[in-house]
């Protein structure tokens, strides 16, 4: 069994030890390489190519979520996990739109990250319970406060069904075959399920996803 | 000098006064002399003219009488001879009490002569018809013409003094006038003279009051623009401390104690199984502290400044300010927020982040909102913040606390507007305009 390929960036050098630690117990974990500051990071997965990389949001000379940006770019394979101290829905929603497709806390990260890397490496999104919490509580207080009808009443089986396919990752292929539809119907679908969400784009809906637990 | 010029000013209307009242006591006592020295003169002109008449009356008498030949009208001539005699007594007798000095030799002349010739007279009374016609002319000339001729020529000396008696008096008057006159020109120039003197302190004192007021009025703007300055300042080196405060807490600490509680998390991993109960609960105390610990960091970050404010930009700062108060004190706190330009200066976006905070802090602590929606949109060249709440709202002249007179300083530093809308019952309206330079409003995000 080929191992899942890591690499650690964060500035912090007592941290990335913590964190090659808590790897290093699964045997089937492989730390390729670390990294100091974000310009490190984008170099490093570009040259080694990694499954999975652990990115800390604040570095100096690039911080991560530019770091993200460019590897996502560069590195559509390697799957980005942002480690942050904020738990606050805009910098999740900054992280998702600049590719990272796993969202973890610092300060639940010995507990979180080997499930987060699982998880990413399936193709899914991964975000913190403790965050997810926090996201989930605000959306309902918010429908709560405001006395608004909750938007996911309003979809179809099928909107839901694709909501979760989406929010999981899977390509428009992907979802065609799974629910036996054209790619041309998932586009009229999901045009319609965003527009009776009100949002705009694909990490705006997962934000959505992980506020309504469909994500967990 | 104050106390001078009041004293000056209350003798100057005092001299007035007096100067006025003087000139019209005197005017009344001279018109008054005046009219006295007339009537008196008058008065014995009227009388000694009567007796001038009456003499030459009573010579006409005596002629007639020495012509008549008919004894009942020689009677007659009698009596009309003794009315004028009587006539003559009653206004020598008048005349004698109003005598003066002047007159006392020429009247007594007078009289003397007068009461010769009525002496003279009585013979020539008794005569018969033919007596009369014999004696009649030689007595009529060489008595009774000359002597009447000496009475009458006395009565006009009498007249004469009058006559100067009063022109002496006009005189008086004349000099009486002439020192009244004296002393209201003396009166009148030192009236000048004071009120000269007067409006000259005055108008020093005035300049003197006015340059001090003004160097006054440019000490307190001196000290109004240092004060401002010092309040500019002030926000300034508070806000830059804040921001190292939570960069330090939030990167430094908060860095720390996550790898702390990662490091404890290992040490938990490796811990042999035969290690005591002791150790791992011991362990697991210490992650939690450590966790808490976090949390009461980032906690104290986000208060001093929210990293998102300088991370993500000002939206994000304002959503999560207002996702904070939702979330701790029940208020539905809703943000609308149109495209802002990318390039906000800080110092804008620390301001308008500034009065969000306050304004909610406001609310939450006086309000009894339900709900506040908070506006964060451009008006021209202008970052625009409206910011309403369903409060109970409160008099703004009456209850205008340091923190809403902060928010005021804040936008006037930047040159903004600020604006404050409620009253009981109303809910509470704030609205702020900074202007942006035009370089700011045009790129947006």
């Amino acid at each position: 069994m080929t191992p899942v390929r890591i690499v650690l960036a964060d500035d912090h050098t007592i941290m990335r030890h913590g964190l090659r630690l808590v790897l290093e117990r699964q045997p089937d974990f492989a730390v390729v390489g670390e990294a100091n500051n974000g310009r490190e990071a984008v170099d490093l997965v570009i040259l080694e190519t990694p499954d999975v990389a652990v990115i800390d949001i604040a570095m100096p000379l690039l911080n991560g979520i530019e770091a993200a940006k460019r590897i996502t770019e560069e590195r559509s394979k390697t799957a980005v996990v942002i480690l942050s101290m904020h738990s606050d829905e805009s910098y999740i929603l900054r992280a998702l739109r600049a590719g990272a497709r796993g969202y973890l806390l610092k300060d639940s990260a010995e507990t979180d990250l080997i499930q987060a890397i699982r998880a990413v490496c399936a193709g899914k999104a991964f975000f913190s319970p403790a965050v997810s919490r926090v996201l989930a509580d605000d959306y309902l207080r918010q429908i709560q406060q405001q006395g608004v009808e909750d938007s996911y009443e309003l979809l179809t089986a099928r909107e839901r069904e694709l909501l979760q396919l989406i929010v999981e990752l899977k390509s428009t292929k992907d979802i065609a075959n799974l629910l036996g539809i054209s790619p041309r119907t998932i586009d009229t679908h999901r045009g319609n399920l965003m527009q009776k969400l009100n949002v705009h784009s694909i990490p705006e809906l997962i934000l959505y996803a992980v506020r309504k637990g469909v994500i967990s | 000098m104050k106390r001078l010029l009041f004293i000056g000013f209350g003798g100057l209307l005092l001299l007035l006064a007096f100067t006025g009242l003087n000139a019209l006591s005197v005017l009344t006592k001279i018109q008054a002399r005046n009219e006295g020295i007339r009537k008196d003169y008058f008065n014995r002109d009227r009388i000694l003219e009567q007796l001038r008449s009456d003499i030459y009356l009573s010579g006409t008498h005596v002629r007639d009488l020495l012509l008549e030949r008919d004894p009942n009208l020689a009677d007659t001539h009698r009596k009309e001879l003794d009315d004028a005699r009587s006539r003559i007594e009653a206004n020598v007798s008048a005349y004698d009490r109003i005598l003066r000095g002047e007159e006392r030799d020429p009247f007594e002349q007078f009289t003397t002569e007068l009461k010769a010739y009525f002496d003279s007279l009585r013979p020539a009374l008794e005569w018969n018809a033919s007596e009369r016609r014999a004696l009649g002319y030689a007595f009529m000339k060489d008595t009774l013409l000359p002597r009447r001729m000496v009475i009458v020529h006395l009565a006009d000396q009498i007249s004469a003094v009058n006559q100067k008696q009063m022109e002496a008096g006009n005189r008086q008057v004349a000099v009486l006038f002439a020192d009244f006159r004296r002393s209201l020109i003396v009166l009148l120039v030192l009236t000048l003279i004071g009120g000269t003197l007067l409006a000259g302190g005055s108008i020093y004192r005035i300049l003197r009051l006015e340059r001090i007021s003004g160097q006054r009025f440019d000490e307190v703007e001196q000290a109004r623009g240092a004060l401002r300055h010092l309040s500019t300042r002030l926000i300034e080196v508070q806000e830059s401390e804040r921001r190292a405060l939570s960069r330090e807490l939030h990167d430094e600490v908060g860095q720390s104690l996550s790898a702390l509680l990662l490091g404890l998390g290992n040490v938990a991993a490796v811990l042999s199984p035969e290690a005591g109960a002791d150790a791992k609960s011991q362990l697991y105390d210490l992650r939690r502290l450590a966790e808490r610990t976090v949390a009461i960091v980032r906690d104290m970050s986000l208060l001093l400044r929210p990293s998102m404010l300088d991370d993500l930009g000002l939206i994000p700062a304002v959503q999560w300010q207002a996702r904070e108060v939702s979330r701790t004190k029940n208020i539905a706190v809703q943000v609308r927020a149109d495209a802002l330009p990318e390039d906000i200066p800080d110092e804008y976006k620390t301001c308008t982040y500034r009065i969000v905070q306050e304004a909610l802090r406001n609310i939450v602590r006086h309000a009894k909102a339900k709900s506040v929606q908070i506006h964060l949109g451009q008006n021209g060249h202008n970052l625009l913040l409206t910011i309403q709440d369903d409060g109970q709202g409160f008099t703004p002249a009456r209850e205008k606390g340091i923190g809403l007179l902060g928010m005021e300083e804040r936008v006037k530093h930047l040159r903004g507007s600020f604006q404050l809308e409620s009253a009981p019952g109303t809910g509470t309206l704030i609205r702020v305009e900074l202007p942006l330079s035009e370089r700011d409003a045009g790129v947006l995000i």
